[in-house]
């Protein structure tokens, strides 16, 4: 391409990138990458860096998501669909603009949290610098807890869009957005519809840490604890996939604890792991008849019951406790009720009467002790079998 | 193979304890079970299709005369089995003095000692267990029993050699 028509597009598509979206102007360096002028790359590269930054705050602030969503899809669409002649350079430039991206995010995350702490008067506890790492950090907790709890409302809508973002991105152009997204919302891209507490807690996540890095004085392993926990609150999440309550606030709130567990924070530790806990148990025992349980799971009534299913119900009332083998350990074939209720020996060696009057007429002993069957075979619970039937 | 451990599902189907019918589910049956669950040093099997006859083997255990042998047994199932006993013969020669020349094994769970709910796996492990401690008082062949007794090193000489000629 000759350099004259490269520059002009560059300088035409500039003024649309002042109008349009912050992303685009990515996609000009690029562009411009090829022209091999030294001025204009400077200048753009200048711009790139101011740009994106009051875009997301827009979206911060107003918290709207599906802007955000227009911007990413945009975004990935128009800078896969430019064709790029020298792609190393190509390559350079998205790695610093992923960079700046992640750079301005994480800004504007740090603003909307504020904006929302704000509101919640917490902000003795941002402005406060000093102090350990423990106290630091339970009070960030703390507030994290709160904001959880605050935008349960909010989450569906952030969910898809975060979604969207790591679902589309990665199809149009691989490394476009793909870093940010995908390491703060890892929770929220694997989980598809269920559970949107992950949603907020990896968002919160990333503007907590800023705010200790700045207040606490540039902290680096806080960072890292942070990010594994984010790690292991991923983790967490994925396993709670299957359970349904996810976007009730309690069950946000005990991600969030579940978050906090693994640091060891001191205060409210045991109270939290006992909520955990319980609510663990309550949403992992699936009643047979739970309208949310998952039909993949064994149905426990079926297992149970004897093929006649009429007379299953009278069979679990009579006789719970006693464990009747599903077949019959000579022939194979199935026990039916009168079979399971036939005890012919004391030492409980059961068989289905077919076997039994066969070896009757043989040698008469009992297959599992080997002693003579008594004449008179006890059969228990006959007449019950025989009430239940009328 | 496989449907042999899922074939006792379903509804219930009127059972036929007709000798051949029902013989067959219980060997299908017993075949999935030692499948999954293989005695120590045994194997068993059908010959080719028919479920009533099997071939089995027996590794000689370690410690025995028998040892780094590995003996076949013929099993036939009787069509009233698992009433009656099934028939195993020894089809490697072996020197035992509760086996004979023609590989009839004297053993109390083939006969008098057989119950209906005795499986082939067992009488598998009962026959490696006469490896480790023959029973000289119930010989099937009564010279082998007899040296058993009075020299037992010659005994345990004579029952490596057969082993290194006829079972390897």
């Amino acid at each position: 391409m000759p350099q004259n028509t490269g520059l002009l597009n560059v300088k035409r598509r500039n003024d649309v990138v002042v109008e349009k979206s912050t992303q685009q102007n990515t996609t000009e360096e690029a562009l411009s990458e090829r022209t091999g002028e030294s001025e204009l790359p400077l200048s753009f590269a200048g711009t790139s860096a101011i740009l994106p930054s009051p875009e997301i705050r827009v979206f911060a602030q107003s918290n709207s998501s599906r802007d955000l969503r227009k911007a990413m899809v945009s975004d990935s669409i128009i800078s896969a669909s430019i064709p790029i002649a020298s792609k190393e350079f190509g390559k350079k430039k998205r790695a610093n603009r992923t960079a700046k991206l992640k750079q301005c995010k994480l800004d504007a995350r740090r603003e909307q949290w504020l904006s929302q702490v704000k509101n919640k008067c917490f902000k003795e506890d941002v402005t406060e610098s000093g102090g350990d790492r423990h106290s630091m950090r339970s009070k960030i907790i703390h507030r994290f807890k709160n904001l959880e709890i605050r935008r349960s409302n909010e989450e569906e809508n952030d969910i898809s869009v975060h979604h969207d973002c790591d679902f589309e991105s990665p199809a149009n152009s691989p490394t476009s957005v793909g870093y940010d997204l995908g390491n703060n919302f890892v929770g929220s891209s694997s989980c598809s519809n269920s559970s949107s507490s992950f949603g907020g807690g990896g968002c919160c996540s990333g503007s907590v840490t800023e705010e200790e890095e700045g207040g606490g004085g540039g902290d680096d392993h806080c960072l890292d604890d942070w990010e594994a926990a984010a790690d292991a609150l991923a983790a967490i999440t994925v396993d709670k996939q299957p359970q349904k309550h996810c976007t009730e606030s309690s069950a946000e709130r005990n991600v969030a604890v579940q978050l906090v567990n693994p640091i060891g924070s001191s205060n409210g530790g045991n109270v939290a792991k006992e909520k955990v806990g319980t609510t663990a148990v309550n949403n992992r025992a699936w009643k047979s008849d739970d309208a949310f349980r998952p039909r993949s799971l064994p149905n426990l009534s079926k297992q149970r019951c004897f093929p006649m299913t009429t007379m299953k119900h009278c069979v679990r009332v009579l006789n719970p406790t006693v464990s009747v083998p599903k077949s019959c350990p000579i022939c194979c074939e199935d026990l039916d009720l009168t079979d399971s209720r036939f005890l012919p020996c004391s030492c409980g060696f059961r068989l289905c009467l077919f076997c039994h009057k066969r070896i009757l007429e043989e040698d008469g002993r009992c297959p599992g002790c080997r002693k003579p069957y008594d004449s008179n075979p006890i059969r228990l619970a006959r007449s019950c079998s025989m009430f239940s039937r009328t | 193979m496989n449907n042999a451990s899922s074939s006792g599902r379903g509804g219930r189907s009127w059972p036929s304890t007709t000798s051949v019918s029902g013989s067959g589910k219980r060997i299908q049956k017993e075949m999935g079970e030692l499948h999954l669950f293989p005695p120590a040093d045994c194997s068993a099997g059908p010959i080719g299709d028919n479920l009533h006859h099997w071939i089995a083997t027996i590794i000689g255990p370690p410690g025995t005369p028998y040892e780094g042998g590995i003996f076949f047994l013929d099993i036939r199932f009787p069509g009233d089995y698992p009433f009656k006993p099934p028939k195993v013969v020894f089809k490697t020669r072996i020197y035992h003095c509760n086996v004979d020349s023609s590989g009839t094994v004297n053993l109390d769970v083939l006969k008098d000692g057989w119950s209906p709910a005795l499986t082939i796996s067992k009488v598998l492990l009962a026959i490696r267990s006469i490896f480790l401690s023959p029973d000289p008082y119930n010989p099937q062949a009564p010279g082998i029993a007899h040296l058993y007794l009075v020299d037992k090193t010659k005994h345990d000489e004579i029952a490596a050699e057969w082993t290194l000629r006829f079972a390897r």
